[in-house]
């Protein structure tokens, strides 16, 4: 582990701080959502729970079922993220994982990339997709590419480390400005509708007689 | 001089929508329009995107064009580089539009929110979009209709006092002579009683036979209950316009008449907006827990059943029955099972639709899209949907515990020749209902 920190590393820390602030302030002019008042049929929790557990399951919503390759390919790019910035935490205080876990790295970072430009494509191929995506949707898609190419590259290469942080400052600096906010943002938004959903009873529900195609 | 939903906006029409989306937003709706990716996975969950294919009856495009609003009033980007995040101004096109998203394109049944991928509630989106359009004078002028009549007459249809008084009393006389009992009675105004039972204002008009339907239970169950001959409607169109004070102001007068007559619940007659507005917003709205309990009539003829309170024979009814769940009472209000328990104990045959409880599709007549008549060809496009779920489960008999479904399915069921006979769960009830010793008393 090195003493002193690297010019990357400190550009890495104030773009974690300043995308905390940037976050924090959202929260703030966000504001409170206000208890319920009627009394509940079912529980919130057990909503919230739902929501937060068995409704990421590929049968659990129509969205995920019917489009499994897109669910898959979005949950590789999540894992992506997620180990990319397990592996940035790692750089600042200079630690490096052992062999075995940077080749889990590498495929993650790997699977994450190839999942990444797939829905690029898809955006840009499919006219339905690209009649509601905005300019800053390939932006944002392309930023995370970028930054799990070069998490790929500084696993296998270490010199390369150091733009893989500057990359990884600057998705984690951009994080509150466009779309990517979603990642802290959909925690507000599950909890809320999974409360709602659980205080009337309606999730958790046992979904096998629905009949929802699955 | 037009109707306010035929008029272009103007330009005070945008001001005034803008002035809602800065000021009125709330911290539930901002985090859903923060949160929405733009996957489009949505797309083939909703039926009016399933029954019509186009991109804009997607919910992600409907979110998209108050999404494009909100970015440019709530986000920075939106305001240095709208261009880039696609953030644009509220002008008079993006208005109209708005409005034909909001309600034209979109029952506000939820089915979406169940699925979307990131956990957002795109009808919570579009109701707001519907305060800024309300805001605009761009609602439909049939729910503004029905909302100002409530407001002024107490229901939605304008029902005289007398009027009320008169079909209860020849519907008590007819429910005396089909039961043969003579202490059959459909109480009006009476206080102390335990229940009121509060109406969609069609059955009065319209559907009386639901109503004497229910007479014959609560005689059957031995219920202590009263109707009331003013402020008895459940329906809310204020709801529909997602205007909160007017939705209030209508659902004030009930609340008022049922703390007047001293009861301790309030049963809500088959409607699913009405239950969901009386059961679940309504005390959001005052910001108090109402004196009495609301439950649906659903929930109240189930529990009958189960405390051996009424006797069902099922057949009785013979002809194969399925069931449509209505997105307000079920997907949005939690009444689930108590349905299934009530016809599979009083018909003989009740197939299921598939898929159905919460996953169930709209029927296309929600969100008052019944009451706006310039979206009616969208409304039975969308209903195709509804329609081949009734055709592939065989069934004679459609029950729905809802009037506004019920008038959307006996459409659907002549547009395309579904050949159904459409009921209230009430009906069906009543005809399986096995009443020891009526006697002429």
């Amino acid at each position: 582990m090195s003493v002193g920190l690297s010019l990357p590393a400190i550009v890495l820390i104030v773009a974690s701080v300043l995308s905390l602030v940037g976050f924090f302030a959202i929260r703030v002019r966000l504001g409170a959502i206000p208890p319920a008042i009627a009394p509940a049929r079912g529980r919130a929790g057990a909503g919230i729970a739902y929501a937060f557990t068995v409704a990421f399951a590929p049968w659990a919503k129509e969205s995920a079922s019917r489009h499994l390759p897109s669910y898959v390919a979005g949950i590789a790019v999540h894992l992506g993220v997620f180990a990319a910035l397990a592996r940035l935490a790692l750089s600042v205080v200079g630690a490096t994982p052992p062999r075995l876990v940077g080749g889990v790295l590498a495929l993650v970072f790997c699977a994450g990339l190839a999942c990444g430009l797939a829905l690029l494509v898809k955006r840009a191929a499919d006219p339905r997709l690209r009649a509601i995506s905005v300019p800053e949707d390939f932006f944002a898609n392309a930023l995370v590419d970028a930054v799990l190419a070069a998490g790929l590259v500084a696993t296998l290469r270490p010199g390369a480390l150091p733009a893989f942080q500057i990359l990884g400052a600057a998705l984690i600096a951009y994080a509150p400005l466009g779309k990517i906010r979603h990642m802290l943002l959909l925690l507000t938004a599950r909890r809320a509708l999974g409360a709602t959903l659980g205080r009337r009873g309606v999730r958790p529900q046992a979904r096998r007689d629905s009949g929802a195609r699955v | 001089m037009a109707p306010v939903s035929e008029r272009a906006p103007d330009a005070a029409a945008v001001e005034r929508a803008v002035a809602v989306l800065r000021s009125r937003l709330d911290a539930r709706t901002a985090a859903f329009l923060s949160s929405c990716v733009r996957c489009g996975l949505c797309a083939d969950t909703c039926h009016v995107f399933l029954a019509d294919g186009e991109a804009e009856s997607a919910p992600a495009a409907k979110v998209e064009r108050l999404g494009r609003l909100f970015r440019r009033h709530h986000t920075v980007l939106g305001r240095l580089t709208p261009g880039f995040v696609g953030a644009r101004d509220l002008d008079q096109d993006a208005l109209a539009a708005l409005a034909t998203a909001a309600f034209g394109r979109c029952t506000m049944c939820g089915r979406c929110a169940l699925n979307c991928s990131v956990g957002l509630d795109p009808a919570a989106i579009v109701r707001f979009a519907r305060t800024m359009l309300g805001a605009a004078g761009l609602v439909p002028k049939g729910i503004r209709a029905n909302a100002d009549l409530a407001l002024a007459t107490g229901n939605n249809m304008g029902i005289s006092r007398e009027d009320v008084l008169e079909t209860v009393a020849w519907l008590e006389q007819d429910l005396r002579d089909t039961l043969r009992d003579r202490s059959a009675a459909m109480p009006v105004d009476r206080a102390g009683a335990r229940a009121l039972y509060a109406l969609n204002p069609r059955e009065v008009k319209f559907f009386p036979l639901s109503l004497s339907a229910a007479g014959a239970i609560f005689h059957a169950a031995g219920e202590s209950w009263t109707l009331t001959s003013t402020d008895f409607d459940i329906t809310n169109y204020g709801y529909f316009a997602a205007d909160a004070a007017e939705a209030r102001a209508i659902a004030e007068r009930l609340v008022a008449r049922a703390q007047a007559l001293g009861v301790e619940e309030l049963i809500v007659a088959e409607c699913g907006h009405g239950y969901r507005v009386l059961r679940w917003e309504v005390p959001e709205w005052l910001g108090r827990p109402l004196p009495f309990r609301v439950r649906s009539f659903v929930e109240v003829m189930a529990e009958y059943l189960a405390e051996g309170r009424i006797r069902l024979d099922p057949a009785r009814n013979a002809a194969r029955v399925t069931l449509h769940d209505p997105c307000n009472l079920v997907r949005n209000g939690g009444v689930v099972e108590e349905q299934r328990v009530l016809l599979r104990a009083a018909a003989a045959d009740f197939v299921e639709m598939t898929p159905n409880r919460a996953d169930n599709y709209c029927c296309g007549g929600g969100g008052g899209m019944l009451a706006a008549s310039e979206h009616a060809a969208k409304r039975v496009e969308a209903g195709r949907i509804k329609a081949d779920q009734i055709r592939a489960t065989g069934a004679k008999e459609v029950a729905s515990p809802c009037h506004n479904c019920i008038d959307q399915l006996m459409e659907l069921n002549k547009a395309y020749q579904l050949g159904v006979e459409i009921r209230t769960l009430a009906e069906i009830v009543a005809d399986a209902l096995v009443l020891p010793g009526a006697t002429d008393r």
